[in-house]
């Protein structure tokens, strides 16, 4: 377990080895800004051990034992060395960020409307210095951890997505998040800003991924501003390294009956975590979370969710499934808080789970906590293994059971993978999900 | 094609078929009727190979191979169906897909091309005509929220697709009432074939009204005790299975 002052040495190794180099005058005093603040907050920040509640079923000591370079950057990279990351099919405008970077000769935005900005925090500091100023570091700020903080401290570049009012992204758009070490371990922590105006509308696909024989960390923090009556769909395909760590930290702020949409498939990395910290700052508006994710053999995957109805007539739907095979370990961990003026909250936390091993493990809590007396409010989990039943059924109709096991998971996740507004986006959900069956091997 | 010599078959170390011969060939239709807790759900399912079901004695050969020794899949490439008579329910695991993927094992284990999409979907439509099976419910997930009588039609479906050289139809009247009867009875009357064999497992003899089979058999705590033709049917339907259990005991 981790030590106050295990932490802190590793903070400073961090730090130490990471502070950027001094770009010139464009990053201005708006980045460095948000990394004195950071810089500031980090001696407070508390010790991530199993004391911390929201830490309990996660451990970072794996993570704490190493220190991470700074990551090399190829801007040479083309079209070929991001062949099996892509989504074609997709056929959206596109963003590339290799460790951490964006990669300006990949980019894919002929065509994107009038009133919509896509591309790297940094490029539109120049231009968009305002805006950028205005949202930076505003939903971060708050409750945030060891994590979050050293990613402000170091705050470099990342994504600026910011749909103007009344505009709709006519394609969805597909930001492609590539990491490798290149022979070291490296940290990567970009900082992505997606703001939508009022009335906007924008469907983002990101996908994380990477080449991992060095044990990379990515380290994003995404914040999320919808105006009035803007909707985002949200997609997140979490396919990283097999040796990595991952995190991805969410800050959304939802505005008046305003929609978010959020899918997470995580499926990749050693350690990985997503964590979702909504608040609503307007009435009437809807943010609908739902996720699944698998872990086996060396691997933890671990879902969070902090949502928060501050404010009347919101409403949240929260749906997670978790397979954990091998000797996989599953986290999830939602909680759902309905403050006293949150009078006509709506809100449903249901998390499912599957296991298909004796060795694997699968935490789960959900947490409804509610101070309002005009709700409408419910949440609920289950954990269960395949039924030998139906196991027998399909077998009994010719289908060998490596086949039955994977239809029966697919059934499992289909509740998810089916709601996905996108026909490419199902099938590389259920492949995906094949292949880790398939690699699964035999269920104990 | 299936010979079934002196098979004991125990559940949780208790036993359950205590010996039990049939002969069945091709083209018949044998019925087994008995009375509840008489092994009848147990000879199905340990025809088609569900774990749980110790075989302790005797031997099953089926077209002059062993059985006993093959997966549960294996069973149904060779040509053994079971319908049964509580269908699980798959949640979230499409009917239609669950239907064509089955076919195409089968079919590949045949030796046979998988049927293409447009090919499947006709023949899908055809049959579920044939067992009165609402189209809507190929688009949903397997049996979940059927109704009891939908569950049935849906084996009988699967039986009509996979074209099975033996079906064993496990209490396929429970829980239909007359007209689905008649409908499901027609459906598996319409697979009757010289190269098929079925063998129909029931409590009541209503269903060997609609189904007439060549051959009828009484199991009676493990044994089959009595075999005749299709009057055997109608004397148990008049004077029920009390006299054949005193005769047995």
């Amino acid at each position: 377990m981790i030590t106050a002052e295990q932490q802190t040495r590793w903070q400073e190794r961090q730090l130490a080895a990471l502070t950027p180099p001094h770009r010139g005058p464009d990053s201005g005093d708006l980045l460095e800004r948000v990394r004195q603040q950071a810089r500031a907050s980090l001696p407070d920040q508390p010790v991530l051990n199993r004391k911390q509640e929201a830490w309990r079923y996660t451990s970072v000591d794996k993570l704490l034992a190493q220190t991470y370079a700074a990551p090399r950057h190829r801007e040479e990279l083309g079209e070929a060395d991001i062949a099996g990351y892509d989504l074609p099919e997709l056929d959206g405008y596109r963003l590339v960020f290799h460790n951490g970077q964006c990669l300006p000769k990949l980019a894919r935005l002929d065509g994107l409307p009038q009133g919509a900005i896509a591309g790297s925090l940094r490029a539109c500091l120049s231009t968009d210095g305002g805006l950028i100023s205005r949202h930076l570091g505003q939903q971060a700020g708050l409750e945030g951890n060891l994590f979050t903080a050293l990613n402000g401290s170091l705050i470099d570049n990342g994504l600026l997505l910011h749909i103007g009012a009344g505009v709709e992204l006519d394609r969805p758009i597909q930001i492609v998040h590539i990491s490798e070490g290149l022979g070291q371990a490296v940290v990567s922590q970009p900082r992505h800003l997606i703001v939508l105006e009022a009335g906007a509308r924008a469907t983002v696909v990101e996908h994380f991924v990477g080449q991992d024989a060095d044990g990379y960390f990515h380290n994003n923090l995404a914040e999320i501003v919808l105006g009035e009556h803007a909707a985002l769909e949200h997609y997140r395909l979490q396919d990283e390294g097999d040796a990595s760590y991952h995190l991805s930290s969410l800050y959304l702020q939802l505005q008046a009956a305003s929609l978010y949409r959020g899918t997470a498939l995580s499926f990749g990395g050693a350690w990985a975590r997503t964590d979702y910290k909504v608040a609503f700052a307007g009435e009437a508006a809807s943010c609908d979370l739902s996720g699944l994710y698998t872990a086996g053999d060396e691997q933890l995957n671990d879902i969070h969710l902090d949502v928060r109805h501050n404010l009347p007539r919101c409403t949240s739907r929260e749906r997670f499934k978790g397979i954990a095979h091998g000797q996989g370990h599953a986290v999830f961990d939602g909680r759902v808080l309905v403050e006293r003026d949150a009078q006509r909250s709506d809100a449903r936390l249901k998390n499912d789970n599957l296991m298909l091993s004796r060795k694997a493990m699968i935490d789960t809590k959900p947490q409804l906590e509610i101070y309002a007396d005009d709700v409408v409010c419910s949440h609920g989990t289950t954990v269960g293994q395949i039924e030998p039943d139906q196991l027998f059924y399909l077998r009994s109709r010719g289908i060998g059971p490596a086949t039955a096991l994977r239809m029966l998971c697919q059934g499992f996740a289909g509740e998810i993978v089916e709601d996905m507004d996108s026909e490419p986006l199902r099938e590389h959900a259920y492949a995906r999900l094949s292949s880790i069956l398939d690699n699964a091997g035999q269920t104990e | 094609m299936l010979s079934i010599k002196n098979l004991q078959v125990s559940v949780e170390d208790k036993p359950i078929l205590h010996g039990l011969d049939l002969q069945v060939g091709r083209g018949e239709v044998h019925a087994i009727m008995g009375p509840n807790g008489s092994g009848k759900s147990t000879l199905s399912y340990v025809l088609a190979g569900r774990e749980g079901y110790q075989v302790t004695g005797g031997e099953v050969s089926f077209d002059g191979v062993d059985l006993l020794g093959m997966e549960p899949e294996e069973r149904a490439r060779a040509g053994l169906f079971l319908g049964m008579q509580y269908p699980v329910e798959l949640p979230g695991v499409n009917n239609m897909s669950f239907i064509r993927e089955s076919l195409n094992a089968i079919r590949e284990a045949r030796g046979e091309a998988p049927l293409d999409a447009v090919a499947f979907m006709q023949r899908v439509r055809e049959k579920a005509r044939l067992v009165g099976l609402n189209e809507k419910l190929l688009k949903r997930s397997v049996n979940s929220g059927f109704s009891g009588g939908e569950k049935k039609r849906n084996e009988i479906l699967q039986l009509a697709m996979l074209e099975p050289k033996l079906a064993i139809l496990d209490e396929t009247d429970s829980g239909l009432d007359i007209d689905a009867l008649r409908v499901i009875a027609e459906g598996v009357n319409s697979l009757r074939d010289p190269q098929r064999a079925m063998i129909v497992v029931t409590h009541y003899q209503r269903l060997l009204d609609y189904i007439r089979p060549d051959h009828v058999h009484v199991l009676i705590g493990g044994r089959i005790v009595r075999s005749g033709g299709p009057e055997l049917a109608q004397e148990l339907e008049r004077r029920g299975y009390a006299w054949l259990e005193e005769e047995a005991a």
